[in-house]
């Protein structure tokens, strides 16, 4: 027994001492809260990818063919730039949108080659450079970040700045792999309560009929603003994950429009990409090594 | 593999708001589709699905209050009807048509097809079609294969071959479609540009999943999100030009408070003007005529490549 509980102590703490939390961030020009709006463009992949019926593909069609172009709309609207998560694979079936997405200034970044991390080695370098070809294509840049779970050293070879995956702190924050390893990354966290698809996506990750969180915009909008207020008041961080086959849907446009144009009317709201806030952590908060 | 086959069903980019009109200048299109299937899952309708309350109830006073509520406010809708509810329902399906409202066909018992042979789905889709036919006296225009409540997901579910039987079927449309909010194409041959017009459907606009969700008993209420759902939807489309649709089920929909907000809804969209509210067949001819697939189905030389280690 007692060495069971030294045993899980050991975990905790092996597992804290990959993290370095950043207590307080002075945001650029005094701003109070940098906000990212993130998109993850994967469209019908992971659906293809879980082997899930035909509706259900085009269910995520919605995405390529609508939505993104909408959300692109609405960024513009208000002068604000995203980042965009984009599989490589998005490349070939949506090029258009995602031309006119790094024409708009958004940063394009990695989200996997087909929404799936390979445990291979070999095959899992070989699509993290598939997809940085095809972003780069696109883009005229590599992508310096990304969400997945994509090996740290490997992404830290391949020149990535960040990954956004996870919520173990409010702020952005650095992830070691190993304790014992020099391959610390810049994390900036998102919060799935602060995600489309956990309130507007039937059978999200798998969830049961019994577990339908379905809802409507109103609810959300007001969710998000508190989140929002909470992390204004604190000098925080806020990432708002949207996929284009979720929040392209009309009455979704409209519930994003109204929350940015009411974040807008408080001073100091920074809407910044990921690369910017990354950057901006890295020259100012920088990890400590040894 | 030749195009996008397995990931797209249609062409890159949806028609924009600028770019749609509906006749006589109108500003929104308003479809109502009314599922009479009271299948509880992928099995389509079964004999205690028929020998309950609620499908009594389905049958009679909720579809009475439900075609009350649209005669109110003078708004007409396409009925999915599976073949055996074709048959139950011969008398009321005469009232439906009369009254401008259109009936469409939705298999044989609303089963799920999914796993069919393509010979096997046509016999049940030809029968479907002469059951339907007899009932009302009039080929069916369009095809429906709406969600039922313990689907494992809320789209419908159809086979790889739905889609190219019901263009070999003569059918002019299919009526739940995702990929789009606006009627569209859906291809069944990429090569050979062989497409079904498509009209659109979301789980997000359908009353059952919404009311006493998954099931009576455990599920949820949630009658006041259905609303706000319609009603932001609503609202934005009709700000956009384009194309508002709801799936409404007598057996859910007809009862009490829900029948009420029903009609409040109605009477809200009711007192905007410029509403077109076609049934799924008028929408459907005035879809290809105005957008034919001639010219509007863009599609795109694929650039997808197949790699080794990557799905095809």
């Amino acid at each position: 027994m007692t060495n069971e509980l030294a045993e899980l102590t050991r975990v905790a703490q092996a597992y804290d001492a990959r993290h370095q939390f950043i207590s307080s961030i002075a945001w650029p020009g005094g701003a109070r809260i940098a906000v990212n709006l993130t998109v993850d463009f994967d469209a019908m992949l992971l659906r293809r990818l879980m082997n899930e019926p035909p509706m259900q593909l085009a269910k995520g069609e919605f995405g390529g063919r609508v939505g993104i172009w909408r959300l692109l709309e609405l960024f513009e609207s208000h002068n604000v730039k995203a980042t965009i998560f984009t599989p490589g694979r998005i490349c070939e079936l949506y090029p258009q949108a995602m031309r006119a997405a790094a024409r708009g200034g958004h940063e394009i970044a990695d989200h996997m080659w087909e929404h799936r991390v390979p445990r291979d080695a070999a095959l899992e370098h070989d699509h993290l450079l598939k997809t940085a070809a095809a972003l780069q294509k696109i883009a005229g840049r590599r992508p310096v970040g990304t969400r997945s779970d994509h090996t740290r050293a490997l992404l830290q070879r391949e020149g990535f700045l960040y990954t956004s995956d996870g919520s173990a702190a409010q702020l952005p924050y650095y992830v070691t792999d190993d304790a014992t390893a020099d391959t610390t990354l810049l994390n900036l966290p998102f919060h799935y309560a602060i995600d489309d698809a956990m309130f507007f996506s039937f059978a999200w990750l798998g969830s049961g009929n019994a577990a339908q969180r379905i809802t409507d915009p109103e609810r959300v909008f007001d969710m998000w603003w508190a989140a929002f207020r909470q992390q204004y008041r604190a000098g925080g961080y806020l990432n708002v994950v949207m996929h284009p086959f979720v929040s392209g849907r009309a009455l979704r446009i409209a519930m994003l429009d109204r929350l940015i144009a009411k974040m807008k009317t408080l001073p100091g709201v920074w809407f910044a990409t990921c690369e910017e806030v990354a950057r901006h952590c890295l020259a100012t908060c920088p990890p400590r090594h040894g | 593999m030749p195009w996008k086959d397995g990931y797209t069903i249609s062409d890159e980019i949806g028609l924009a708001d600028r770019d749609l009109r509906w006749p006589d200048g109108q500003r929104c299109c308003v479809s109502i589709t009314v599922d009479l299937s009271v299948a509880a899952g992928p099995a389509g309708i079964t004999a205690a699905d028929l020998a309950s309350p609620a499908a009594e109830f389905a049958r009679h006073d909720g579809l009475a209050q439900l075609l009350a509520v649209l005669r109110r406010h003078a708004l007409h809708a396409t009925f999915a009807v599976p073949a055996v509810m074709a048959r139950i329902l011969a008398d009321q399906l005469r009232v439906l048509t009369n009254e401008g409202h259109e009936i469409a066909a939705e298999g044989l018992r609303h089963e799920d097809v999914g796993a069919l042979s393509r010979q096997d789905e046509r016999e049940r889709l030809a029968l479907t079609t002469q059951i339907v036919t007899e009932a009302t006296g009039q080929r069916p225009a369009g095809w429906f294969s709406l969600p039922r409540q313990e689907d494992p997901f809320a789209g419908g579910t159809i086979s790889p071959h739905t889609i190219d039987l019901l263009l070999e079927a003569g059918y002019e449309y299919f009526g739940n479609g995702l990929a789009d909010d606006i009627p569209h194409y859906w291809v069944s041959d990429f090569a050979a540009r062989r497409a079904l017009l498509t009209l659109p459907y979301y789980y997000h606009f359908d009353d059952q999943f919404f009311l006493l969700f998954p099931r009576k008993g455990t599920g949820l209420e949630n009658a006041d999100m259905l609303f706000r759902n319609w009603k932001a939807e609503f609202d934005a489309q009709y700000r956009r030009g384009r194309l508002f649709h709801m799936t409404l089920h007598p057996q859910g929909i007809g009862w009490c408070n829900r029948v009420q907000m029903l009609d409040d809804f109605l009477g809200y969209m009711r007192s905007l003007p410029g509403l077109w509210n076609p049934t799924g067949a008028a929408c459907a001819r005035y879809w290809r005529e105005t957008y034919p697939e001639q010219t509007h189905l863009r599609l795109e030389p694929s650039i997808w490549q197949d790699y080794p280690g990557s799905l095809s």
